[in-house]
């Protein structure tokens, strides 16, 4: 109410309306903190999606297991940077290990971290390469013979009874891992619900729509990354591979939506003294980014694209252009939610009564550049993780069972 | 031994160096009095004590300036330390005759606790530099040890700069404060110990808005006994810029 009293005094203000304090005029929070759970997500989604084939037998997703756990990898050693870039003086930043304060949350996603990096990703990679890297290792000449020797680690043991022990240990490792992918997206919406002081973060629910958010992107950018990179290979995909992960991506997005209108409406219903503020911040700084980009274009769309792609009698090719369009869509709404998060916590006064607004630098540590470079980055990365552990030799292997499963699938 | 499968060897022998590599660094790189008293360096607190002191503190200055802080300790400026504004001034304690403080007398000074500000609280005394009495000095009219004013205030805009800038722009503008406003003599003088006084009723904007009254003909008007009889006016509109609502 307050704001619509002097906001014609504070026309000379750019972007600012009602009252607001004077330090909350600019943001502390910029683009790379919209990217960091953006990127943390997609880890944590491409993750459990390959535990879906691996600790469930969910033999359609095959083809994408190893894709999978190279993705995560490839996002996860790019997750922390926006974090490092926005601190400033990464030189510091181990300090953190050597002396980490258990009351902080932040101390303790470094080791949050470092142990799904370590533990889960890496072991596990590991583990579901090594009978290939020994073979590798005797195959390839030169320089690169030695590389996968060393990759080898000394284990070049390939009798049956070693690879099956490599199976078994893969699938413990997944099992641990699932918590731990949990874990680490959960503490990131953590970080935001548990800041009690800003009513547009501070809700349980936030840790859970952040982790059901993660499993949306992280499907969604499979789906993607599995259909270009087929593309590009000029190989067959496996349209049931593709059904399934679409059907996933259909499912996790329902819960994923449910929940955040469930924490809609809940607000909404609470109707606390903040509400009046964020109803005006969703309905004017907030109302492309959430309501058209998030719900409508993100959601909504996709949502009816999926259903429609999936379960329409539709031929393959279509069918695939829908799935593909779906999942970019998804992409887009999924950073969005990301950015509404962090940029609208930011854009309402704690005095309730005023609203300001982000202005992304172009140039400059926490600009667009910058922003642009750490989302491709993974893609770099992932790149050379391919050409480094192919994972499509497996696919090789498998390409009969796709052959046989598309054959099924059009008679 | 023989039954450790043998890729599992190479593992174990990486998490031991990794656990070893941890346990070094924190060796060498966590200072030996880090968490004696808590999480930080206990030495820091020494290194703290031995920095330079620049301050002398406002008690050192009343040893010999006794006549100033007379002045000022019944003045609205009691709480302001004196190297506030005189800046830091210990060298000044331990040889008076050569160093002496700035005394800062030119006039973007002041407003830098008194310059307008919407976040400042109503009743502090606000400027707005460019308009309040232009390239003149402030200490030609205000003592900074005895800053009472000159004269009282001839408007009230003085001191509540912020209502008067949401006023002057609703149809409210030509209106006086006493219209609505009791100002009781002492107000301007002793703001602090004589409270301007608030309607209590609704019967102040009845005065011109209810039906046939005797106020501004011209002015809206409604009937104040259908109109939300159970509420006071200003629970729905502000009465300094009763538009917004």
């Amino acid at each position: 109410m307050f704001y619509s009293i002097i906001s014609p005094l504070l026309n000379s203000m750019p972007g600012l309306s009602g009252y607001v304090f004077p330090n909350e005029y600019e943001l502390h929070w910029s683009i790379l903190i919209v990217i960091y759970p953006y990127l943390t997500g997609l880890v944590a989604g491409a993750f459990i999606l390959a535990s879906l084939e691996r600790v469930f037998k969910v033999s359609a997703l095959k083809p994408i297991y190893r894709l999978s756990l190279l993705t995560a990898l490839a996002f996860m050693i790019i997750a922390p940077l926006p974090l490092l870039a926005h601190l400033g003086h990464p030189e510091r930043s181990f300090e953190m290990f050597l002396t980490p304060h258990t009351a902080s949350a932040m101390a303790m996603f470094g080791f949050v971290y470092a142990w799904y990096l370590m533990v889960v990703l890496l072991l596990e990679i590991w583990f579901d390469y090594r009978k290939d890297i020994v073979i590798w290792s005797n195959e390839k000449k030169g320089v690169v013979k030695y590389f996968y020797k060393l990759l080898t680690l000394g284990a070049t043991d390939i009798s049956d009874k070693a690879v099956a022990f490599d199976h078994k240990i893969g699938r413990v490792i997944t099992i641990i891992g699932i918590p731990s992918a949990f874990l680490l997206h959960g503490y990131v919406g953590f970080i935001f619900g548990s800041i009690k002081a800003n009513p547009w973060w501070s809700s349980v629910l936030i840790p859970i729509v952040f982790l059901f958010s993660a499993i949306v992107s992280g499907i969604a950018l499979m789906l993607i990354v599995y259909m270009i990179t087929s593309m590009v290979r000029w190989t067959k995909m496996s349209m049931k591979c593709l059904n399934k992960l679409a059907e996933f991506l259909l499912y996790a997005m329902l819960i994923d939506f449910s929940l955040e209108t469930l924490d809609f409406i809940h607000r909404l219903y609470e109707s606390e003294e903040s509400i009046s503020i964020l109803s005006e911040m969703i309905s004017s700084r907030l109302f492309i980014s959430l309501i058209i980009t998030q719900i409508i274009i993100g959601s909504l769309i996709p949502m009816l694209g999926l259903v429609f792609g999936r379960f329409g009698k539709l031929p393959d090719e279509l069918r695939r252009m829908i799935y593909f369009i779906s999942a970019i869509l998804v992409q887009v709404g999924i950073f969005s939610t990301r950015w509404n998060v962090v940029i609208g916590g930011q854009l309402f006064s704690k005095s309730l009564r005023g609203l300001t607004t982000y202005k992304l630098d172009i140039f400059g540590i926490e600009g667009l550049f910058v922003a642009i470079a750490l989302l491709v980055a993974p893609i770099g990365i992932l790149w050379v993780l391919t050409k480094i552990l192919p994972p499509w030799n497996e696919m090789g292997a498998v390409q009969k069972d796709i052959e046989k499963m598309s054959s099924s699938e059009s008679a | 031994m023989s039954k450790i499968p043998q890729q599992v060897i190479p593992i174990i022998i990486i998490l031991m160096v990794v656990v070893g590599a941890f346990i070094a660094a924190r060796n060498i790189f966590v200072p030996e009095s880090f968490g004696e008293q808590g999480h930080f360096r206990t030495e820091a607190i020494q290194e703290n004590m031995d920095l330079e002191q620049v301050y002398a503190g406002a008690d050192a200055c009343y040893d010999c300036h006794d006549d100033i802080v007379e002045t000022k300790s019944g003045s609205y400026h009691k709480g302001v330390a004196c190297e506030v504004c005189h800046g830091p001034a210990l060298q000044h304690i331990d040889a008076p005759d050569e160093f002496t403080p700035r005394a800062p007398r030119e006039r973007g000074y002041c407003p830098l606790c008194h310059g307008y500000n919407p976040s400042r609280p109503s009743g502090f005394p606000q400027i707005i530099a460019e308009r309040h009495n232009p390239g003149k000095a402030c200490m030609s009219c205000h003592n900074p040890h005895n800053p009472l004013l000159p004269h009282a205030p001839e408007e009230c805009a003085a001191c509540h700069r912020d209502i008067a800038s949401v006023k002057i722009l609703s149809h409210h503008a030509t209106l006086p404060c006493t219209q609505c406003h009791t100002i009781e003599k002492g107000h301007k003088s002793s703001p602090k110990f004589t409270k301007a006084h608030k309607p209590t009723d609704n019967s102040t904007c009845e005065y011109c808005h209810n039906k046939g009254s005797n106020g501004n003909k011209l002015a809206p008007k409604i009937n104040a006994e259908e109109h939300s009889d159970r509420y006071l006016c200003w629970d729905c509109h502000y009465p300094h810029y009763p538009e917004a609502y």
